[in-house]
Parts: structure tokens; C-alpha cells; sequence
């Protein structure tokens, strides 16, 4: 059975109304006027135990939302959710013991404690064993290098030290679930592989289910076979990496900056996406050698300052599935 | 249970990185007391006043501007803070039950006011202004157990505070008017024997005079052992009136839960 199944959930806020300026302020106080914002619509997905999945979107897709949701801290409006078989917010307690979750952006740590401190009263929080503890603080401090902080305050450790203590006590109770926030945010490369390898490991080796939003890309490449895109509220696709790209097509964009403004520019194999004068954009659908070709017959009829190229890197990928959405967007809106 | 116990201490020990403030505090409270004392000496000179004396007066001041210092709690802000950075998630996806934790902490608090400033403060008090003994060992008793009483109700109003900001997203102005309840109707700075009847009437029906006048009053032998079973059960049924009304606020609060922000 699935660890975690979604099925057709949504999540609408009900934000009531504040009208400007100082009359506005007086006024908000009377009414009860609200407006109703869909952050989640009708998702529906699963996930087995052991994946290690991506959860990307835009801002404002409503990722922490769904997140949210899964650790019971939020209601859905409507839907079924099940995570190890129980609905998370009516068994927010006994899920919390299996599960554990991470937001880069805010601490779960005692600030004013030493590391080790922290890890204690996590341990009195779980109950967990004398020998369980150890041998998980042994590991969690071997693989991610927290010797030489253990017994400093943590409001004392550089963001990159505080995340992997976040993470290491995150799987100290060794739940079978584990959420993460944007782990990576704001960190440097080195601390960002750090915890990378380790989530790898996590998972490959203790079959701990993980479910992961970033912006970083490279996070899901290093950790996640599948990712699940969510754009405004709805789950826009649920697969590969690689199959994504398929999708997509294997096309590339050309940018390219010339001297002064060339007007209208026709070469065959380059389809013009986006023009702003000087620079253009252009799609192609050739790869390899035949793109060179293309730009220096460009550069030959016109004095060209810069070209870049922008690939099928998984970046690029979804760069171009954000960008695709945002046009299907503007269509939408065009039409209604 | 354990589990509380060590937040408790958390919270005791967590204190001890604000040093100046032990001093800063001290200070405010030999100053508060010397000015209740000076104002009361004018009032009552050597006489009495519907039968009580200056130095009971004094005693009462002490012991009221000590009660104050011991139910300084930051629920209200610690749960406000919380709810206003969306931390209160973090709060809640741990196994623990969240009003226990706040009041393990409010207890740790507590505690260590008791050590580093009322203790202390009452010992130079004693020295400085004269302090008068408790009526009786009973009263002494009865006195501590409504100490405990004070803490608890102490921190059950400034839960239900911070649960009502659930629905306000804002403590700051019930705080305030908490405050000032408390201020008056504790018999803080008046006690209740000076107040009008009908003021005094009102007084009796609600719970603040358990902060501040009931504990001083007992101390000072001022209820007598006939009236003290009386005075407890009320003082008790708040409690649980209390506990009642904030779990019941407290599983709706966590219904309704909009983490703010993300």
C-alpha cells in the first residue's frame, strides 16, 4: 500500500477583505466580506514507500501548503489524504512519531541550547531509547561532519552547520517519512552537497520515503527520480526528469545581443519567441553542431555582440515548463 | 511527563543568559515597594484604616509586588510570536501536546523568578521596610497553596489570551486589557478592603483577586480558617473553569489553524 495517497485534495483560504487607507482600515473592522483563494485543487497523486520524490513549483504553487497538509498541521477543504494510512490532522501525534519534517526556512532547534541539548529533549520528546539514540546522534555526526559544533549554542552556528543539525534531528527518531522545505536555501555549494549525499544515503540505504520542495534543481537531480510539478494550485505533472524533457522536446533557446537593432531578422531553423530590439530569443529544434551553424550564418549578416545558449540541462527543462504555464496562463485569462 | 519536566528546566536555565536583568529587576521592585510604602505611610500615618495597620499595609505591598514579579509570564507573546512566523508548525509536528509544553515552560519561569528575584528581593524587604510573620502556620500553608494557585491562573488567563489571538492574529490589545483587569481587580496596589462595595462586589466575582489580594489576605490572617474552604473551592473551580474553556478554545483554535505566511 502506497506510504502516502492523495486523493483529489483541495485547500481553499478564506482571506477577508481590507480596504485601503484609514476610512479602509475603520471599514475592514465592520465587514465580513472575504475572498476565497484556491492554494491546492483537487491533487491527486501517491507516493510508495522508499521514493524519494520532488515536489517543484512557482512560488506560490502552493507547495508548503500541500506539505502542510500532509504533516496535519492543515485542514484540506475537500479530498482524501492518507499518510501511513492515517488521516494526518485527526492522528497529527501519532504520525508525528514516524514522521519528520524540516523547513529551511525555520528553525526547530532551541536556540539558546547547545547541539546536544537540542538532540536530548528530542529524544525525551520521542522516547527513544538509550542505545537507538546513540547510535543514530553517531551516525547523523559522522555522516554529516557535526563533531566540531556539538556542544555550541545553536544560535552560534553558521546557517550551512545549523541544517545539517535540523536534518540530522529530523531523522533521530528514524520516521519513515520525511518532509523537507527547502532545505538548501541560502546555502553554500559545499554545505548544499553535503546534505545532498547524506539525503542520498538516507534514503538509498534506510529506505526512509522522502519528500523534497526546492528551487534548486540540483537537488533534485542528486536526490529525486520523480518530481511532481504543481503550478497554481494544480498538479501540472508527475513523472521522470527525463520524461519531462521528452515532453518538452529536446528544442533549445538562442539568445543573442546584437550591435543595433537588426529589425526584422529571417533564418531558416530559428523561430523567434521573444524580441526586445537588440536581443532576441529564439527557439530551435536542432542540437549539436547544426545550432553553431545557424548563429554564425546569423553573425555573418548581422554584427552580433553576445550569444547564449541555454540547453536541456534540467534547469532549462523547467524554466521552460514554468514559462509554458505562464503563457497558458496568459491565453486563459485572454480568452475569459 | 519527564518530557515537561525538561522543559521546564529549559526554560529555568534558558534565563540565566539575561543576567542584568536579575539586577534591573531587583532594583524595580525595592523601588516599587518603597513608593507603596511611602503612599501608604501618608495614608495612614500611625493610625488604621477599616482595621488595618501600616504594617500590614507594608507586608501587603511586599508581598503583592513580589506575586506580580513571580506571575510575569510571556504565553501570550511566546504564542503570538509563534503564530505570527508560522513556527507554531514546527510546535506541531512534534508528538507533544502544545498547551503542556507552554506550561512547563510558564512553570520553568516562574521558577526562576522565585529564585533570582523574589527570594532575594523579599530578603532585603524584610530588612529594609520590616516584614510581618504569617498569621499562623495555617495561614502559612494555605498561603503557599495559593501561591501554586496564582501561578496556574496566572498562566490559564494568559493562555486564553493567546488562544483568543488565534481568531484576532493579534494579543497586544487583550493583553493590555488583561493587564489592566488584573491590575485593579487583583487588589495589586488597592486592596479589596479599600474598595467601594459595589466595586468590591465585583471584585469578588472575578478571578484576578486570586493573583494578588486572596494570598496577601491569607498571609496576613485577614480570612480566617472558616472562611478558607470557601475561598479555595471558588478559587480552584476558576482553575478548572479555566482549563475547561481553553482546551475547548484550544481544539477549535486548531481547527480553524491558518499557519500565516508560505
Amino acid at each position: 500500500m502506497a506510504i502516502i495517497e492523495v486523493d483529489g485534495i483541495t485547500k481553499i483560504y478564506r482571506q477577508y477583505k481590507r480596504f485601503p487607507g484609514l476610512a479602509g482600515a475603520v471599514r475592514s473592522l465592520f465587514t465580513r466580506q472575504y475572498t476565497e483563494e484556491t492554494a491546492v485543487h483537487n491533487i491527486r497523486f501517491s507516493i510508495e514507500e522508499g521514493e524519494a520524490v520532488g515536489y517543484l513549483g512557482p512560488n506560490g504553487a502552493g507547495k508548503s501548503t500541500m506539505i502542510k497538509m500532509m504533516t496535519g498541521i492543515l485542514v484540506p477543504t475537500e479530498g482524501a489524504l492518507r499518510v501511513m494510512g492515517n488521516v494526518p490532522h485527526l492522528s497529527r501525534k501519532t504520525n508525528a512519531r514516524q514522521l519528520g519534517v524540516v523547513f529551511g526556512q525555520r528553525s526547530q532547534l532551541w536556540w539558546d541550547l547547545p547541539v546536544l541539548d537540542s538532540f536530548d529533549l528530542h529524544r525525551s520528546i520521542y522516547k527513544l531509547g538509550e542505545r537507538q539514540y546513540r547510535d543514530n546522534v553517531e551516525l547523523c555526526t559522522e555522516l554529516l561532519g557535526l563533531a566540531d559544533f556539538l556542544d555550541k549554542p545553536v544560535r552560534q552556528l553558521s546557517l550551512g552547520q545549523r541544517m545539517r543539525v535540523e536534518i540530522a534531528m529530523s531523522l533521530l527518531h528514524e520516521p519513515r517519512v520525511l518532509f523537507l522545505d527547502e532545505p538548501t536555501i541560502g546555502l553554500d555549494i559545499v554545505a548544499k552537497d553535503h546534505i545532498r549525499e547524506f539525503l542520498r544515503t538516507v534514503n538509498r540505504e534506510k529506505k526512509v520515503t522522502i519528500i523534497l520542495t526546492t528551487h534548486d534543481m540540483k537537488d533534485i537531480e542528486a536526490i529525486c527520480p520523480r518530481i511532481l510539478v504543481v503550478n497554481k494550485g494544480n498538479l501540472v505533472y508527475d513523472g521522470t526528469v527525463a520524461s519531462l524533457r521528452q515532453t518538452l522536446g529536446n528544442e533549445q533557446q538562442v539568445t543573442i545581443d546584437f550591435r543595433h537593432d537588426p529589425g526584422e531578422v529571417d533564418v531558416e531553423g530559428l523561430t523567434l519567441i521573444e524580441d526586445e530590439g537588440v536581443r532576441k530569443t529564439f527557439l530551435t529544434s536542432r542540437g549539436g553542431t547544426a545550432v553553431f551553424e545557424l548563429i554564425s550564418r546569423m553573425a555573418q549578416r548581422y554584427p552580433v555582440e553576445d550569444v547564449s545558449l541555454e540547453g536541456a540541462d534540467i534547469d532549462s527543462v523547467i524554466r521552460r515548463l514554468y514559462q509554458q504555464l505562464a503563457e497558458e496562463d496568459k491565453r486563459k485569462t485572454q480568452i475569459s | 511527563m519527564i518530557t515537561y519536566a525538561k522543559f521546564g528546566m529549559k526554560a529555568f536555565t534558558n534565563q540565566l543568559s539575561y543576567r542584568a536583568e536579575v539586577w534591573l529587576r531587583l532594583l524595580g521592585n525595592l523601588i516599587a515597594i518603597l513608593i507603596q510604602t511611602e503612599i501608604w505611610r501618608a495614608v495612614l500615618g500611625s493610625g488604621r484604616m477599616d482595621g488595618i495597620s501600616l504594617e500590614q499595609m507594608i507586608t501587603y505591598s511586599i508581598l503583592n509586588t513580589l506575586l506580580l514579579t513571580l506571575l510575569l509570564h510571556h504565553i501570550s507573546g511566546q504564542v503570538d510570536a509563534s503564530l505570527k512566523s508560522g513556527s507554531i508548525a514546527g510546535e506541531l509536528i512534534r508528538p507533544l501536546s502544545y498547551p503542556l509544553y507552554l506550561l512547563s515552560n510558564g512553570l520553568g519561569q516562574a521558577a526562576y523568578q522565585l529564585v533570582f528575584t523574589v527570594v532575594p528581593s523579599l530578603l532585603i524587604a524584610v530588612l529594609w521596610f520590616g516584614f510581618l510573620p504569617p498569621a499562623s502556620g495555617l495561614h502559612l500553608l494555605v498561603f503557599l497553596f495559593c501561591l501554586l494557585l496564582a501561578v496556574l491562573l496566572s498562566f490559564m488567563l494568559g493562555y486564553l489570551v493567546s488562544l483568543l489571538a488565534f481568531w484576532l492574529m493579534n494579543h497586544f490589545s487583550l493583553s493590555w486589557i488583561m493587564s489592566g483587569l488584573r491590575l485593579v481587580f487583583a487588589g495589586s496596589f488597592i486592596p479589596l478592603w479599600f474598595f467601594p462595595d459595589g466595586w468590591r462586589t465585583l471584585a469578588e466575582w472575578l478571578p484576578f483577586q486570586y493573583l494578588g489580594f486572596i494570598p496577601a489576605a491569607v498571609y496576613l490572617g485577614e480570612i480566617t480558617p472558616a472562611q478558607m474552604p470557601g475561598m479555595l473551592g471558588i478559587g480552584l473551580g476558576w482553575a478548572v473553569a479555566l482549563i475547561v474553556l481553553t482546551s475547548w478554545l484550544w481544539h477549535r483554535a486548531i481547527r480553524r489553524l491558518v499557519v500565516q505566511g508560505g
